[in-house]
């Protein structure tokens, strides 16, 4: 009886120091975020906001065009997360269920590639992008957010197709279906779980980026929320119930889809890497 | 192992429609990598004279190159990434290990443990540095609260050097650890309970369960985690961003940042490429250990 208390007792403390550091930070500017400004200079400072307000979500849609940097990021984030699914699908496929010499070299060589440092890759990449006249538009994010997801969406995919039977594909060829066909038709639906892990990974990953988007768009029109957040902040003022109030709004999106997707994002995150 | 299931397709042969099926990847990779990198070599091989910009860019050969050496900012910088990657690297392995084994408790309702791994892990970097500067401030920072509250004058995180790299260095390892926890908890999973049971029998005591059981069943995991965490360091930019800016003065600001100051604000981008070349090299060596890592196990996959 006293060994099941303390075993109870354990696992919960366990929880509860995990749920704490996870949390913690995301609960102080949730709390931050309803303060005034007074309230935050007081001293010593307040924990729960003593008169909670909802002023700073107002001013955090006036401050900036929040609305456009969640736009931007949502265009960038989508269109380069279908680019990404879609040419890691054509690689993973090639790389696990056709027969092609030297597989394992092309593997390493495109994961090789792809994980080409991202702050080497700004330099040039935003000189090449100045010459194609493509600062300051989708593309200039676009093209490299593919390119930043593209190891692990390929990994990921062709550890699901290497599970799916190739008598399936053989039956649907014997029907008539090209082999593309067969891909489209037979493999994707049936790998749909990995294409769809490898899908949010990729969105995730763009999302989250900030040193290209920085880099790239320099017209406030044009930002990301990852750079638009930091424009809250004045050269030396901090308004912090105003940016926390800011992150909050930007942390929404990515918070529903962790907490709807869970499941196939941790199975991602393994897939491509302990499986990798 | 498809082989021989796969009919003899007679249009087109398997080597070609792979070849074809890899092109856009190629292409894509052509235009964002294979390409710029090639142009960063060549460029770093350039100045503009600041006498005559007219000129444009002039060929200096490695001169950019040894200006590197004998540039201290950059000798700083590169020492503080350095000082990022040894404390943050086994820093997160080891906070990441133990929120791994708090999290892989028989829990009756998984998702709340399982989404406050997830949470930081999704986090952008850049949101986990403004929240950690928030923290640390002077003032109105919980951390100097805290600290008061057990009779410590107030301590000045953002405008010390030390300090300063210290609590980027938490910060870093606060949002790595969580990934480190998601790898390590799939590889304690796959370890089998009768491994425990056994142990448990012979009289095993938990510490040595952990240290002969746990651990070594662990390595694959933990070695790839490592590998990626490196890596990443190697990189470090968002989070010292966005917590100091690289100050007080310089004395936080790394490789990465250093780069960017050099190529965005000072506009050189010669002496800019030559940096971002050197910094390839490093993380080239990074990689090169964890390509050889997967070679080996997916040649160990294939013979199973």
């Amino acid at each position: 009886m006293n060994f099941n208390f303390s075993r109870r007792t354990t696992v919960w403390l366990a929880a509860i120091i995990v749920m704490v550091n996870g949390f913690f930070p995301a609960v102080w500017i949730l709390l931050t975020s309803l303060k005034t400004e007074t309230e935050l200079i007081r001293s010593p400072i307040t924990y729960l906001p003593e008169a909670a307000t909802l002023e700073n979500y107002m001013t955090a849609f006036t401050a900036q065009p929040i609305g456009r940097f969640l736009l931007n990021s949502v265009v960038v984030a989508g269109l380069s997360t279908a680019l990404c699914v879609l040419i890691s699908a054509l690689a993973a496929y090639a790389l696990t269920r056709l027969r092609m010499p030297h597989r394992n070299l092309i593997m390493s060589l495109l994961l090789a590639i792809s994980m080409f440092p991202l702050i080497s890759l700004m330099v040039p990449l935003f000189k090449v992008m100045r010459e194609l006249g493509l600062l300051n538009t989708y593309l200039a994010l676009i093209l490299p957010y593919a390119v930043l997801s593209l190891p692990v969406c390929t990994l990921v995919m062709a550890s699901f197709f290497q599970d799916i039977p190739p008598d399936l594909e053989a039956a649907a060829m014997v029907d008539g279906c090209s082999r593309v066909g067969a891909l489209f038709k037979v493999v994707v639906p049936l790998a749909a779980p990995g294409v769809f892990t490898a899908g949010i990974l990729a969105f995730v990953n763009a999302w989250d980026e900030f040193l290209l988007a920085l880099t790239m768009m320099n017209r406030v029109n044009m930002r990301t929320l990852s750079v638009g957040i930091t424009l809250y902040q004045g050269e030396f003022a901090f308004p912090w119930p105003l940016i926390s109030a800011a992150l909050i709004i930007a942390l929404v999106p990515i918070c529903i889809i962790i907490a709807v997707f869970q499941e196939r994002v941790v199975g991602g995150l393994t897939a491509g890497g302990v499986k990798g | 192992m498809s082989d021989a299931a796969v009919p003899k397709q007679k249009d087109m042969s398997e080597p070609m429609l792979g070849a074809l099926l890899l092109l856009p990847a190629v292409l894509l990779l052509l235009l964002v990598v294979v390409y710029p990198i090639g142009t960063l070599f060549w460029t770093s091989l350039h100045s503009v004279d600041n006498a005559n910009p007219q000129a444009g860019e002039q060929w200096v050969g490695i001169a950019n190159y040894l200006r590197a050496f004998d540039d201290d900012r950059f000798w700083h910088a590169t020492l503080q990434t350095v000082i990022y990657i040894v404390v943050t690297v086994p820093g997160a392995l080891v906070v990441g290990l133990g929120l791994a084994l708090l999290a892989n408790q028989p829990f009756r309702i998984q998702w709340p443990v399982r989404l406050s791994l997830l949470l930081p892990w999704a986090l952008p970097l850049v949101f986990a540095g403004l929240i950690f500067r928030w923290f640390f401030e002077y003032q109105t920072g919980i951390v100097n609260d805290l600290l008061a509250r057990i009779g410590v004058e107030p301590l000045g995180w953002l405008s010390d050097p030390t300090l300063a790299t210290i609590a980027i260095c938490i910060a870093i390892i606060w949002k790595a650890s969580s990934f480190m926890a998601l790898m390590l908890l799939a590889g304690l999973q796959t370890i089998p309970k009768s491994l425990y049971e056994a142990a448990e029998v012979d009289g095993a005591s938990k510490w040595q369960q952990f240290v002969e059981i746990t651990l070594p069943m662990l390595r694959p995991s933990i070695f790839v985690a490592l590998i990626f965490r490196t890596i990443t360091a190697i990189q470090t930019f968002d989070i010292p961003y966005a917590m100091t800016g690289g100050g007080p003065g310089d004395a936080t600001e790394t490789l990465a940042m250093y780069i960017h100051k050099s190529t965005l604000d000072f506009l050189d981008f010669g002496y800019g490429s030559a940096l971002a070349a050197l910094m390839f090299l490093f993380s080239m060596v990074a990689t090169s250990g964890y390509l050889r890592y997967t070679r080996r196990s997916s040649g160990r996959g294939a013979e199973e």
